[in-house]
């Protein structure tokens, strides 16, 4: 561009603009020809977008629409928890109990009115409890719905005192909790009477239900002991069985293989040789573990016989800092160690519910020494990391650390359930498995079919209101088909008239464009006069369709406004829609005027004189 | 023919061994301008009847229309010899508009005003494609001395043909171009109009030292005026060829 040219820049626009102005009712015929076709279009569009946003919005709103819920109880293990929150569709999940569990009596403190209540479990991002006015409670809070919180007469702030009841033995026995209110919900979130707590505060009303003490509440109760699991049984006897009684012993014992063993093959399990007058039996089951019920039973078979039952965990090792500790687990009588010529044992027999006490026990070997009186020590094979002290009693009879076979054994059971040791208790307990249920809520309505057909793939009997949401979608789809029916024939429209009259005016003025071009006006300069013009007509036409598009969606919101919420439009387009409207407006004129403007270029500027 | 021109003769368009040939309905016709000058502040005439080749000519001379034949065709820019027939066998199109917008002048037939501008933006139109500037106060002067200054604010449509022949008369000449070519100007007017503005025309021209070229199949009108005049020997060759030669009348 040369500096002159850059001198006359805007002329072309100003000489374009200055003739519409002069054909000002060509102009506005024009201008509202082409807005009677994007007015309806947006009309249109504001339509399909409001009502689809209305009804979605409302599905959106309410996380009802997002919720999917299992309607069977199973047992969802931690992991599945874990692994499935991954999904990045997933809003909120936490595990629930079962439903029978839930059930708790409610009063007010110093009230002697009390009703029931279900118990649910809420955590952090529960958007039932985030989008229906409330917040997460913590610790010892609660929430409750419009419903329950009216049914007992409470507010925001007040000390409910919850009671949960269980039959145990017979014996109907409770404990209290006080739970202070946080939130009461919107009727929205639910006409059930429901409580809503921290998970941890769910999981001990069910485990007290379940008779379980639950400690740090001061409910009293049992324990969830680990029950015990063996490898096999070494039976020693004082001379062989005969056929009969070897057979015996697989009937109904839970071993189904009984063999002799050899001395060599004793002392590599225990760690201390046979004395030579006896013989002993290995009893296992090739398939299964052997538990301490097939001890009691085998112990029942051999009855008279003199024999010495000792049940035994294999190839078992402790790990205390770096090292590894070869262990065996030994309980048996005086008498019993006495005859396999081994010194007593600090913790004596075999008994089905030890105390940690006494299990916690550890004689050394030989080989080892004596570090400390108690050491943290954890055994090898179980997933993740078991800490527990042991004591020290003094050295082994065996190659190896002995250790009583109820820690063992133990231990043993903790390779097939998770077990934990608690330090408050100071005892092993048994992990909780899994849990009955589950409160999931998808991130969107658009998200809950994948995370249906994704549970429904899991075998799992699951409810969402997938329909609902499918209906909504379809209707979408529908409208938007529609939309873009009547919009591109609309378009085609707008593009043909513009097109025809932006061809027709350079026509029309072929004479005074060929005297600007005899001015000095170039080819490239009156090839941008129709475009401009078309710019111009199309930002004119698409600020009166827009102009009409708010007048007639205000009209319509205000003819429908009865049946809508507050903020909801049956009729609303977003100012993004409204932006690409205008671009789009912009550049479909753009496209429609290069006719024209290719046609300029072919004016000759001797047609002015010629025309003459 | 008037000789008192207070300009030194200057070379400032040349023009030898021309030829252009127009065809219409399959008879054509064949302009051939031997030898065409042009210089610097003279008032000359193109004089012929109708069909003689005149406004070929003129377009030749405006630029807009192409010789097929040329030895030598040149316009004096300042000091610089620019050769308009490279210009035009190079299609350097931009560059001819670029000499037009900032050389010439051109008052037409009916005056080439444009409708959806007012006078005044009509007479600012040749300033505003050039690029340069120019003063209300001596526009409204130059207006007041063609008796248009109080039609500056109408359109075109409101003006009668002798109004609108002054008008571009004066859009001509405001963004003082060194050639004004008028075809015909005062074809649209009556006689004794058409005097004041032939003379309102040649007076303002040499005030300013433009050069004019004024394209008139009357003679009487440019006789005592015209420095130099043009006029055309026509032919006819055939029942389909015609022929013109263009030539200085006084030689």
């Amino acid at each position: 561009m040369t500096s002159q040219q850059q001198k006359s820049r805007g002329t072309v626009l100003n000489l374009a603009l200055f003739d519409l102005f002069h054909e000002w009712i060509l102009t506005l015929c024009l201008v509202l020809a082409i807005a009677a076709v994007i007015a309806p279009i947006l009309l249109l569009l504001g339509l399909k977008y409001g009502t689809i946003a209305t009804l979605r919005d409302r599905l959106v709103q309410d996380p009802v629409y997002r919720e999917i819920r299992p309607t069977q109880t199973y047992e969802y293990k931690k992991q599945w928890f874990t692994d499935f929150a991954e999904r990045n569709d997933i809003a909120f999940l936490t595990p629930t109990i079962l439903p029978a569990a839930s059930i708790i009596t409610v009063k007010i403190l110093n009230s002697q009115k009390t009703e029931i209540f279900d118990l649910i479990p809420t955590g952090m991002g529960d958007p039932l409890i985030l989008e229906n006015g409330g917040q997460i409670p913590k610790g010892n809070q609660c929430v409750m719905t419009k419903m329950a919180a009216e049914e007992i007469g409470v507010a925001v702030g007040d000390n409910l005192s919850v009671r949960v009841t269980r039959n145990r033995g017979g014996r109907q026995e409770f404990a209290t909790a006080e739970l202070e209110i946080v939130s009461i919900l919107n009727p929205r979130a639910g006409i059930l009477e429901r409580i809503y707590t921290p998970l941890n505060f769910v999981v001990d009303v069910e485990n007290y239900k379940e008779g379980m003490a639950i400690p740090t509440r001061n409910w009293t109760g049992g324990s969830p002991r680990p029950y015990l699991s063996f490898d096999g049984i070494i039976a020693v006897l004082p001379q062989k069985l005969d056929l009969i009684a070897k057979g015996n012993l697989r009937i109904n014992t839970g071993v189904n293989e009984v063999e002799l063993l050899a001395n060599q093959a004793f002392a590599q399990i225990t760690g201390f040789n046979l004395p030579t007058h006896l013989v002993s039996y290995h009893l296992h089951n090739a398939n299964n573990i052997v538990q301490a019920s097939s001890y009691r039973a085998v112990k029942r078979k051999l009855r008279g016989k003199k024999a010495i039952i000792i049940p035994y965990v294999k190839a078992s090792t402790f790990r205390q800092s770096k090292k590894e500790i070869s262990v065996f687990g030994l309980s048996l009588s005086p008498k019993h160690l006495q005859t396999l010529g081994l010194s007593e044992l600090p913790w004596g027999a075999l008994k089905n519910k030890p105390s940690y006490q006494k299990i916690g026990q550890l004689l050394l070997p030989n080989n080892i020494e004596k570090l400390e009186t108690v050491i943290e020590t954890s055994f090898a094979g179980i997933k993740g990391t078991l800490t527990f002290p042991l004591r020290i009693q003094g050295k082994s009879p065996s190659q190896y650390a002995l250790v009583p076979i109820e820690l063992l054994a133990t231990l043993r059971t903790g390779l097939q359930r998770e077990i934990i040791f608690d330090d408050n208790q100071q005892t092993f307990l048994l992990a909780r498995g899994g849990y009955g249920g589950f409160r999931l809520y998808a991130k969107t309505i658009d998200d809950v079919q994948p995370i249906y057909t994704a549970l429904k793939q899991q075998n799992l009997e699951i409810s969402a209101k997938v329909d609902a949401i499918e209906r909504i979608r379809i209707l979408d789809r529908g409208l938007t088909r529609i939309f873009w029916l009547v919009a591109i024939v609309g378009i085609i429209g707008g593009i043909a008239a513009l097109i025809a009259s932006l061809y027709a005016a350079v026509e029309r003025k072929k004479r005074d464009l060929s005297i600007m071009r005899l001015l000095g006006l170039s080819r490239y300069q009156v090839f941008r006069f129709p475009i401009y013009q078309a710019l111009a007509m199309a930002i004119l036409s698409i600020g009166a369709a827009i102009s009409a598009y708010f007048t007639l969606s205000l009209v319509i919101n205000l003819v429908f406004s009865n049946d809508l919420e507050m903020g909801q439009k049956i009729c609303y387009l977003p100012a993004s829609h409204l932006v690409i409207a205008t671009l789009l407006t912009v550049s479909v004129a753009f496209i429609s005027a290069l006719l024209a403007a290719w046609k300029t270029t072919q004016i000759d500027p001797a047609e002015a004189l010629r025309e003459e | 023919m008037n000789k008192q021109s207070k300009f030194s003769p200057a070379p400032l368009l040349s023009i030898s061994k021309m030829l252009k040939q127009r065809e219409q309905g399959g008879i054509s016709f064949e302009l051939e301008v031997p030898n065409f000058s042009l210089q610097r502040g003279q008032f000359v005439a193109i004089v012929g009847a109708s069909g003689c080749g005149k406004s070929t000519l003129l377009d030749i001379l405006a630029l807009v229309l192409r010789p097929d034949q040329c030895q030598e065709f040149y316009i004096y820019v300042a000091d610089n010899k620019v050769n308009l027939k490279r210009l035009w066998n190079q299609k350097e199109e931009s560059r001819l508009a670029e000499i037009r917008r900032n050389l010439f002048g051109y008052v037409l037939q009916t005056g080439g005003l444009l409708p959806f501008l007012t006078v005044k933006k009509n007479i600012y139109l040749p300033i505003r494609i050039k690029g340069s500037g120019y003063s209300d106060e001596k526009i409204v002067q130059l207006a007041q001395r063609m008796g248009v200054a109080e039609l500056l604010s109408k359109k075109p449509q409101f003006l009668s043909g002798g109004q609108r022949q002054r008008v571009a008369i004066l859009r001509a000449m405001t963004h003082q171009p060194e050639i004004i070519l008028a075809d015909e100007p005062t074809a649209a007017v009556d006689k004794e109009n058409a005097h004041i503005i032939v003379q309102n025309f040649h007076k303002l021209a040499k005030e300013i030292g433009t050069t004019i070229v004024m394209v008139t199949h009357n003679h009487d009108l440019v006789a005592e005026l015209a420095d130099t005049t043009f006029t055309f020997k026509v032919t006819r060759e055939s029942k389909t060829l015609t022929r013109s030669v263009c030539f200085e009348a006084t030689a």
